[in-house]
């Protein structure tokens, strides 16, 4: 197929040509990195598919599935869904305040029949939906700097509090800073950004001695002196740089990561594969798998970069940073850099949840680039 | 008309924002990913080896084994302390133990009643978690192995095959080897800042008294590990037989002790207390140390009961207390050898007479004999032990020579013989006035007839009695005992190493032939000789010499009172007898004390002829010249009926018995 031939009209609607249109080098990188999940949690189940490798692997293949179907769907489908979605996650996380289900001191779940889901996952898809949608209609004025601006502050501040009083503070920060980014990226005021810096570093000492719950307080305090309570909260990180420094240069060999193979390291299978990682492939595997990361953002924020429409280059971009966020904040908990937040390392780690959200942002993303050239015009700048 | 929400100048500025913060936010991605990887380097490359080890700390754990204990042997390396097999139960807490239900269990496989499992139970739960309490000892084969077939069903229980400490022989040796017990408090702080970890081992068991303490290094040995891989519950997950560290077992320590010579002394004392010490009187080796009544050590090891431990310890005869070292008694007539050779030292000429009617008054009072003995020289006076002749012989030769002489002698000294527990005891002298009395630093007169006959402050302990027998019978070295004859194998230096004795010949043979006159060994028959039929040792030709001691274990009162073994047992006199045998060539030389006993000659002499046989049954030499062996008749091989023979090329020829090998 021909250039030019893309050029002509109703050409890029056909199937065929927008499934050729879906980044498939992106694909072929995630399904590494989700096969090195799957090669990791085989390892520590010793040598068994049962009971991670298996389900991580069959959930990617559906997920990759939908991820698809998602990519051909209209970009304007998407764009007029934004708002809905985003108002559903608010529904939702309403709901949880008033009638969720609570597991270990926090309620952040909601059951529908025999299932349970964290309406919170919705949102970190909806608020990236919202916002390009409604930075869409927005001029470079307004975005810059204007009254309009408390308009997304609010949108942003709702869903945080909603899910900050869960509690999930990792959740929160997550879906706080998405939604940062994207006004960020669609060109807030340098000015008001320093601001907000300089604030939030006034506001972070109260916010941690009041307004944080004790068991969260406590988790900054052992990341700072993991050496005072080497048995208790420290644990965790102890044994997680443990693993990772034993790993050295190309690691321990594949099942023989002694740290996760005798249990010393904690939530192996989720928030700290990448430090079974670390162990049994050592320094190389890191890096390679820090490189695959680097390429699926990579790549993702350049289909943001190439979109012609503004709807379309701020979706992807707030999926990718979304993303990217999830990697920097695994990474440096499991490296000691951070404190233990509960946040697993996307396609690594076993757990729908995640994988769930980020495939279908993916889904968005591959949907950015397949309708790239797609006018999105029904944008006033306001609420529908 | 509809006026664009946007601009198309906008359109193009909010892109060209886009794009610029896009390659920002990209640039920040980048930037966080290769702070990650410089992290994972540095934790990776940089420190990789201080977490390796770290890991190793955590996969792998050094289980301590107890390396087995050195023997203790008797010189014919017959076994004096040993080892056995003990197959032990423990039940230790953990993740999913229910530690009633598991000892509800364990019960039908062992005694254990309600109260010992409470007991059991409190105990568990307050030891730390997966820390085992020992529940049973000593189980019998059946026990340990049904335990050891249920024991996968049954988590937090194990049943394991320790050593234990066992003394054979019970009580004989028991003061000189002493015990070993369970580690204290006291034993940790005396090992120093850095104690040993196989100390808090929980069965490891810790030398206590006698040679088990004093040499506790040298037999405890050097205590293996045992490498295996844990998961972090501390769980084994498995062994790893490669990185074991085998334990290095303890040296054997040789004694110069024979058991059969100390066995036969256990026997004769029976109840009686008191102590018997018997040594090589060409080599100083200590043959025989026994201390009577004694204790089964046995019972320390496995821990004494409050009723055991007071049943012993409120004993009047004191059984925890080693009589042949740490107890001191005047040494009574024995001494009289000491005043003898003073005199002959000092130019006393040895044939002045002095004539003994039972009573001697001098210096203002009546001094006592137990008979009248009529006219005595020095030689008879020896034979007789007249008290009256050894007053006047003591004051010619005056305080401090009779203290040098018994110095000389081994006398209130201790020595180095590897075990604690020594007392010096007293040879007094007029230094030793003026030190310890300094209101009244004067040597009186009247204190010396007392010294001549081994009484007022002279005490003295069994060991140190037959030092001074064993250089009177040698007559030439001074002898030093010897009780450990070596250490892993290694010689220790003998006893008869050093330097000679300094008086002369003829005076010491002078002593050595009144002791013979004591018992006639020497062939004299002095009438009235205290020891007098004592030589006999039923070995014929082979003669026992001696010294006997009678001393007052308190006052008298004007010198009146009952001797011998009559009234009231803590009353009594003890009962000395010094022997050596053989009198011609002397080869072993023996001091016996019966506490208490009453006359040396009936309480202690008989005695020290009993063991003194053994000793000799058991030289090779003597033994030669005793029993004259009866040949075989010779059978000539060619006579012999070949089928009688088995198949083989040469058959050993028949031994002849009797023969010195």
């Amino acid at each position: 197929m021909t250039v030019s031939a893309l050029t002509r009209p109703g050409e890029r609607d056909r199937l065929i040509v927008k499934l050729s249109e879906i980044d498939w080098l992106f694909v072929a990188v995630l399904t590494l990195i989700a096969g090195a999940g799957g090669l990791m949690l085989f390892s520590i189940a010793g040598s068994s598919w049962t009971p991670w490798a298996a389900p991580h692997l069959i959930r990617y293949a559906l997920l990759l599935a939908i991820m698809i179907v998602l990519a051909v769907l209209d970009v304007r489908v998407w764009f007029a869904l934004a708002y809905p979605i985003y108002g559903l996650g608010l529904l939702l996380l309403v709901a949880v305040a008033v009638h969720g289900q609570t597991r270990l001191g926090a309620t952040r779940w909601l059951g529908v029949g025999p299932f349970s889901f964290q309406p919170s996952e919705v949102m970190k898809i909806g608020i990236v939906l919202a916002l390009a949608r409604l930075y869409h209609g927005a001029g470079a004025q307004r975005a810059r700097l204007s009254w309009w601006l408390l308009i997304p502050a609010g949108m942003i501040a709702v869903p945080v509090l909603l899910v900050a009083k869960q509690p999930d503070l990792g959740t929160a920060m997550l879906i706080a800073l998405t939604g940062t980014v994207i006004v960020v990226l669609a060109g807030l005021s340098w000015r008001v950004i320093a601001v907000g810096v300089l604030g939030a570093l006034a506001v972070a000492p109260p916010f941690f001695m009041f307004v944080m719950h004790d068991y969260q307080r406590e988790r900054i305090l052992t990341f700072l002196h993991p050496e005072n309570d080497p048995s208790g909260t420290g644990y965790h990180i102890l044994q997680s740089m443990i693993a990772l420094g034993s790993g050295g240069l190309l690691g321990k060999g594949y099942g023989l990561g002694s740290q996760s193979q005798l249990n010393f390291l904690p939530e192996k299978q989720t928030d700290f594969i990448f430090a079974t990682l670390a162990e049994e492939f050592g320094f190389v595997g890191c890096v390679s798998i820090l490189i695959l990361y680097g390429a699926v953002i990579f790549m993702a924020l350049r289909t943001a970069y190439l979109s012609h429409s503004h709807f379309g280059r701020l979706a992807a971009a707030g999926v990718t940073a979304t993303f990217a966020l999830y990697v920097m904040i695994n990474g440096a908990m499991v490296m000691g850099l951070a404190p233990v937040v509960g946040v697993p390392m996307p396609m690594l780690s076993y757990g729908g949840t995640v994988m769930v959200t980020v495939m279908v942002g993916f889904g968005l993303v591959q949907s950015v680039r397949v309708h790239r050239y797609a006018e999105v015009t029904s944008g006033k700048g306001t609420f529908v | 008309m509809t006026q664009p929400a946007i601009f198309f100048e906008e359109v193009n500025e909010r892109q060209g924002v886009f794009h610029r913060r896009a390659i920002l936010l990209g640039a920040f991605a980048g930037l966080g990913l290769g702070a990650l990887g410089g992290r994972l380097g540095y934790l990776q490359l940089v420190e990789t080896q201080r977490y390796e080890k770290l890991s190793a700390s955590n996969q792998f754990n050094f289980k301590l084994l107890p390396a087995p204990r050195g023997l203790i042997v008797d010189r014919n390396g017959a076994v004096l302390a040993a080892n056995r097999p003990n197959f032990r139960l423990m039940v230790a807490r953990d993740k999913g133990v229910d530690p009633e239900a598991t000892l509800k269990t364990l019960a039908e496989y062992v005694p254990l009643d309600d109260a010992r499992q409470r007991r059991y139970l409190r105990e568990i739960n307050a030891a730390p978690k997966r820390a085992p309490v020992q529940i049973m000892e000593d189980m019998t084969w059946e026990q340990f192995s049904a335990l050891n077939v249920r024991a996968p069903e049954l988590p937090g229980v194990t049943a394991d095959m320790g050593e234990v400490r066992v003394y054979p022989h019970g009580g004989a040796f028991a003061h000189v080897i002493g015990y070993v017990a369970k580690v204290n408090k006291e034993d940790v702080d005396a090992a120093g800042p850095n104690p040993d970890p196989i100390m808090l081992h929980p069965s490891f068991r810790i030398g206590k008294q006698g040679v088990e303490k004093a040499f506790d290094v040298a037999l405890r040995g050097k205590a293996g590990a045992q490498k295996v891989e844990v998961d972090a519950n501390g769980r084994e997950v498995r062994q790893d037989p490669n990185g074991d560290i085998p334990a290095v077992p303890g040296k054997v320590i040789e004694l110069t002790i024979d058991a059969d010579v100390q066995l036969r002394a256990e026997e004769v004392f029976g109840a009686e207390s008191g102590a018997a010490v018997m040594m090589d009187c060409r080599t100083g080796d200590v043959l025989c140390m026994y201390s009577g009544p004694s204790f089964d050590a046995n019972k320390f090891v496995r821990g004494l009961t409050g009723a055991e431990y007071r049943e012993l310890a409120l004993y009047e005869r004191k059984p925890l207390f080693n009589k042949a070292l740490t107890a001191t008694y005047p040494p009574g007539s024995t001494f009289k050898t000491m005043v003898a050779l003073a005199a002959l030292d000092s130019g006393y000429d040895p044939n002045t007479v002095h004539s003994c009617g039972k009573t001697w008054a001098w210096g203002g009072r009546v001094w006592h004999c137990d008979q009248a003995h009529g006219p005595q020289t020095l030689h008879t006076a020896i034979a007789t032990s007249c008290d009256i002749y050894f007053y006047q012989c003591a004051l010619a030769v005056g305080p401090d020579r009779i203290a040098k002489v018994a110095r000389a002698f081994g006398l209130g000294q201790t020595f180095d013989i590897g075990i604690p527990g020594q007392k010096p005891g007293l040879v007094p002298d007029t230094a030793y006035k003026r030190r310890v009395f300094p209101k009244d630093p004067v040597w009186h007169p009247g204190e010396t007839p007392s010294m001549g006959i081994g009484q007022g402050y002279t005490h003295l302990n069994p060991l140190q009695l037959c030092v001074q027998v064993a250089r009177l019978a040698n007559r030439r070295k001074a002898l030093h005992p010897r009780l450990i004859k070596s250490i892993g194998g290694v010689e220790q230096p003998a006893g008869s190493s050093f330097g000679d004795l300094p008086f002369k010949p003829e005076h010491l043979e002078f002593v050595y032939n009144g002791m013979g006159a004591v018992t006639g060994a020497n062939g004299e028959h002095i009438a009235r000789a205290t020891g007098f039929g004592q030589a006999d040792l039923g070995l014929g030709s082979f003669l026992m010499a001696g010294k006997t001691g009678t001393a007052q274990s308190r006052g008298y009162g004007g010198g009146t009172g009952a001797h011998g073994a009559v009234g009231e047992w803590s009353l009594r006199d003890h009962a000395w007898f010094i022997c050596f045998a053989p009198f011609d060539n002397p080869r072993y030389a023996m001091s016996v004390l019966v506490e208490h006993g009453g006359f040396g000659a009936s309480a202690a002499a008989p005695k020290a002829r009993e063991i003194m046989r053994v000793a000799m049954l058991k030289d090779p030499e003597i033994t030669a010249q005793i029993t004259k062996p009866a040949p075989l008749p010779e059978v000539p091989p060619a006579e012999r009926n070949q089928d009688d023979l088995p198949d083989g090329p040469e058959a050993d020829p028949i031994p002849t018995p009797g023969q010195p090998t």
